[in-house]
């Protein structure tokens, strides 16, 4: 088998609008999620959740639930701490959190206890029955009255204050000294807002203890499949080879999959001692109420600058609520994530940072929804504080920035905050948004309206991300390196199959990954089936969040590919006639040196691997890499919203958006698009809609759909995208990734324009989510200010 | 959250007559709207089993009413407490049970009502009304029974 026709190149590479290989099984309905599977003989369980934010624990007595018919067991916390299983370590292994309450609850629905029966229904039906009597204790809500130490939460912890850590970067005194001493300072206190990231799809689990086998298999809601095995063989002792993960279709997660929650633990504990598989499926109230929350910062921020409006310094004080546990899911070395990127898109010559978390009576998290560890809450810090800024200077909020950019010439820069930043083209991104939206036309538009009392708003936002975690040198989890992996295996007929250690939710990696394999071999990617998700047989990998992927996965996957190359080029050689070092790859084909005509494809090449395998190498085609990235990525963009304010009902109507987004390498556009799409619609709702908020005694109030809102079609705006490219000089295709982007970016766009729009009034700062009543309150208030 | 709710019933009775019926657990248990079955404990407490649905949150509540009947005073202090599906109801209420003339007694109440867990979630927007319902109807059961007016619907 053998052939010289040419690819045709565009087939192949990369930056085409590819549709996604597993839309049409999502679209007929066929895709195949946890709860879609059902095993012989199967349990369920249902878990019993405390009423009370804080209370001790009396007595539990489960007679009433052992009595019902279909009711196997009825496990707490006291039956798995007698397994050593009532704790278990947080990720980053500085703390501990419950599965099962022991003792005391910490937060309202905090799991109490697990009901395992023959059906969901008995299982839910017998929880009720499980009688928990409580002593309840004064509640913490918030961390300002946390630091106060005055109730002290966790009293099995050495250190007797609800204190979690203290952690700061940069020059404090330079920059203290630097603020005093500029001729425009401003300070203000902002606050992103405790929300979560709702996937529609809520965690679950099936746990099967194969008693003859001794095998553990986990069909498991998971974006990070390896590391729970692994978690699950440390917390349990079982070998990880008896151990079998399987993460099947995910219904989005947002990092609300990362973490172990403590109904996989019970259902695996149950599996494991009843030897029958147990089901576990969150209904949307537990997942809204016990599993990973985002945000709950609140954060000082000072920026000093001359009257020119040159910056010459940034402070941010983060004082961040972590809830009953510190368990957000940060790289080790990271407690506050990537904060660090609070400088932003500006050239700072002094910036200094620091953050103090504490113990709440809340629901433990704080690392999802987007926000690439803690950069979400960073850049909003920033922009917002930029934008405060510009008012206070009188200067036009895109000139300032624009002064303030760090230039594309300082690359890789340097920040003093200990990042250093690969690539970047700032003004270039800014001045495209503003000519696209019209910038100018715009700001004449808003004096006129101005005039006549109207309120319109301009809002920018001009965010970097870092992303890609990340280097081995910086970056583990559990002490594992965050490295990724792809395997690529080359099938005779020139089709293959690609697995790797990370886990789509609904990215489209199973496009993607083919492309980029696809470009690098010159195959088809419709055949080139891309495998995730299963522990037993992808290679080990730290999974899919916090923007990763790409930057570290996808570079895996080129690198695989590379080494397949090369020994296609070899094969290439022998079957061609021709010294190796004559064999050139072009085109997604190799020749011979000044004979491009005589091209051979890598299907030949597949072929002749398994049936005419070139001396001295060995038969098949295939690679595995792991690849460390040498530093992380820093895609950027610049978001512009336009918004029209309501004085009489507070209703903000989002005019126009436009978000300029460089990602680096695009492998597929539309994909990107997409993925622009929901970040824009996240950032919307966390911008207007969405909090989870808690009353003075501890009590939730958004536990379902219809107090945490959900933007509709209805709702969401229009999005208008467009991109600029600076590839990153050291990933091998020169992707950034872009997944968080717009939920990193947009809303400090959306609450800009609001204040621009209410600068007239003297509104300077409202907290998120702008609701109508907020909007209307400030509006009302500055109104009657006036007045008198 | 807790929510706090204060009325007056005028009952066309004598006050020995509604002293002696609100004194009684049996009856007052009977007043509670959406009872779905009761139980008497002992002279001063009850058991109470109420359905209750309010927005998306609905189910059945367990609960203990224990009356604590100050006689000198004329005064009737009642607790409720108990839950179901995952929350957690606490009512305090009293009564001042005064007599208006021969053949009427004035019944001035209050009550607080504390809830945590689902039902509590439903936000003062739905919970304060169907609160304010359940107490004010219970009060209002109590004039019904005494005078044999019939029931107002629940």
């Amino acid at each position: 088998m053998s052939t010289t026709a040419k690819p045709t190149p565009d087939k192949y590479s990369l930056g085409q609008s590819m549709k996604r290989k597993e839309d049409p099984r999502f679209l007929r309905g066929h895709g195949n999620y946890v709860d879609d599977i059902v095993l012989p003989g199967m349990l369920w369980l249902s878990i019993v959740h405390s009423p009370y934010p804080h209370a001790r624990i009396v007595k539990i007595d489960k007679t009433a639930a052992l009595a019902v018919p279909g009711v196997v067991a009825v496990l707490t916390g006291e039956d798995l701490a007698a397994h050593n299983l009532a704790w278990i370590p947080t990720f980053h292994g500085y703390d501990k959190q419950m599965i099962l309450a022991v003792g005391k609850v910490l937060f309202q629905y905090q799991e109490v206890a697990g009901v395992i029966a023959s059906s969901r229904e008995i299982a839910q039906d017998a929880a009720e029955l499980v009688e928990v009597e409580y002593e309840p204790l004064d509640p913490v809500v918030n961390p300002f009255q946390s630091r106060e130490d005055k109730i002290i939460l966790r009293d099995d912890r050495e250190n007797k204050t609800n204190h979690i850590y203290h952690w700061e970067v940069g020059k404090r005194d330079a920059t203290d000294a630097a603020i005093a001493a500029s001729d425009v300072s401003i300070k203000e206190r902002v606050v992103f807002q405790r929300c979560h990231p709702a996937p529609l799809e809520p965690c679950g689990i099936i746990a099967d203890m194969d008693a003859a086998t001794g095998r553990l298999t986990l069909y498991l809601t998971s974006q990070a499949p390896h590391a729970h095995r692994t978690v699950v063989s440390l917390v349990t002792g079982i070998p990880e080879d008896k151990i079998h993960v399987i993460s099947p279709d995910l219904g989005g997660g947002f990092g609300n999959k990362v973490p172990v929650y403590p109904g996989y633990v019970v259902a695996a504990a149950a599996s494991v001692v009843i030897g029958v598989p147990v089901k576990w499926i969150e209904t949307r109230t537990e997942n809204l109420t016990t599993t990973g929350f985002a945000r709950d910062y609140h954060m000082d921020v000072e920026i000093g600058a001359t009257k020119d409006g040159k910056v010459t310094a940034l402070k941010v004080a983060t004082v961040a609520d972590h809830g009953a546990f510190d368990a957000a899911a940060d790289p080790t070395k990271y407690p506050a994530g990537l904060f660090g990127i609070v400088t932003g898109s500006y050239d700072f010559a002094n910036a200094f940072t620091e953050l103090d978390a504490y113990f709440t009576n809340k629901p433990p998290g704080g690392v999802a929804y987007r926000c690439s560890f803690r950069v979400t809450e960073a850049s909003f810090a920033i922009e917002r504080g930029m934008e405060i800024l510009a008012r206070k200077l009188n200067m036009d909020p895109a000139e300032l920035r624009l002064k303030n950019f760090i230039k594309k010439e300082q690359f890789p820069y340097p920040s003093p905050l200990g990042f250093v930043y690969d690539s970047g083209d700032y003004h270039l991104t800014l001045r495209k948004a503003l000519d696209i939206i019209g910038y100018d036309a715009l700001r004449q538009e808003q004096k006129e309206k101005r005039t006549r009392g109207e309120l319109m708003g301009i809002g920018i936002s001009t965010f970097t991300e870092a992303v890609g975690a990340g280097p081995s040198k910086h970056f583990d989890i559990m002490g594992i390196k965050m490295f990724d992996s792809a395997e690529i295996r080359v099938h005779p007929t020139g089709s293959a199959i690609l697995r790797a250690g990370t886990k789509s939710q609904g990215q489209g990696h199973e496009t993607t990954w083919a492309q980029i394999a696809a470009d690098e071999l010159g195959l088809d990617p419709q055949n080139i089936m891309v495998e995730e998700g299963d522990t037993d047989t992808a290679p080990y990998g730290l999974g899919t969040y916090a923007s990763r992927s790409t930057p570290v996965a996808g570079a895996a996957i080129a690198m695989a590919a590379r080494k397949i190359r090369e020994k296609a080029r070899k094969i290439a050689a022998h079957l061609l006639e021709a010294p190796v070092d004559d064999i050139e790859w072009e085109n997604h084909a190799f020749h011979v040196k000044g004979l491009p005509e005589n091209a051979i494809t890598m299907q030949t090449i597949a072929f002749a691997a398994y049936t005419n395998p070139a001396p001295d190498t060995e038969p098949g085609l295939e690679a595995t890499f792991y690849y460390d990235p040498p530093n992380l990525t820093f895609p950027y963009g610049a978001y512009i919203a336009v918004v029209d304010v309501d004085a009489e009902t507070g209703f903000v109507k989002v005019r126009r958006f436009l978000a300029i987004d460089d990602c680096g390498t695009v492998i597929n556009p539309m994909i990107v698009e997409g993925q622009i799409h929901g970040g824009l619609t996240e950032g919307f709702a966390i911008a207007f809609m969405q909090e989870l908020a808690f009353d003075a005694d501890g009590n939730s109030l958004n536990t379902n759909f219809t107090e945490y809102l959900v933007p509709t079609s209805l709702e969401t705006p229009h999005w208008e995208t467009s991109s600029t490219c600076t590839p990153s000089p050291h990933h091998p295709i020169g992707a950034k990734g872009v997944g968080e982007s717009p939920n990193v970016g947009s809303p400090a766009a959306f609450v800009n324009a609001v204040m621009d729009a209410l600068a007239p009034l003297g509104v300077t700062h409202i907290d998120m989510p702008l609701t109508r009543e907020k909007v209307w309150r400030a509006v009302r208030s500055a109104k009657g200010a006036a007045k008198t | 959250m807790n929510l706090e709710y204060s009325g007056r019933e005028e009952i066309p009775t004598g006050l020995d007559a509604v002293w002696a019926f609100v004194t009684d657990p049996t009856q007052v248990a009977s007043c509670v709207p959406d009872m779905v079955e009761s139980t008497v404990v002992d002279a001063h407490a009850a058991d109470a089993v109420v359905q209750v649905a309010v927005g998306p949150v609905r189910g059945k509540l367990k609960l203990r009413i224990t009356l604590d009947p100050d006689a000198a005073a004329h005064r009737m202090n009642m607790k409720i407490s108990g839950g179901g599906f995952g929350s957690v109801v606490d009512v305090t209420a009293g009564a001042d049970i005064t007599a208006v003339s021969a053949t009427s007694t004035a019944l001035d109440w209050k009550a607080t009502v504390t809830m945590r867990g689902p039902v509590a979630t439903v936000g003062g927007r739905v919970i304060d009304a169907q609160a304010k319902r359940v107490i004010t109807q219970t009060f209002e059961n109590v004039k019904v029974r005494l005078t044999g007016a019939p029931a107002p619907a629940s």
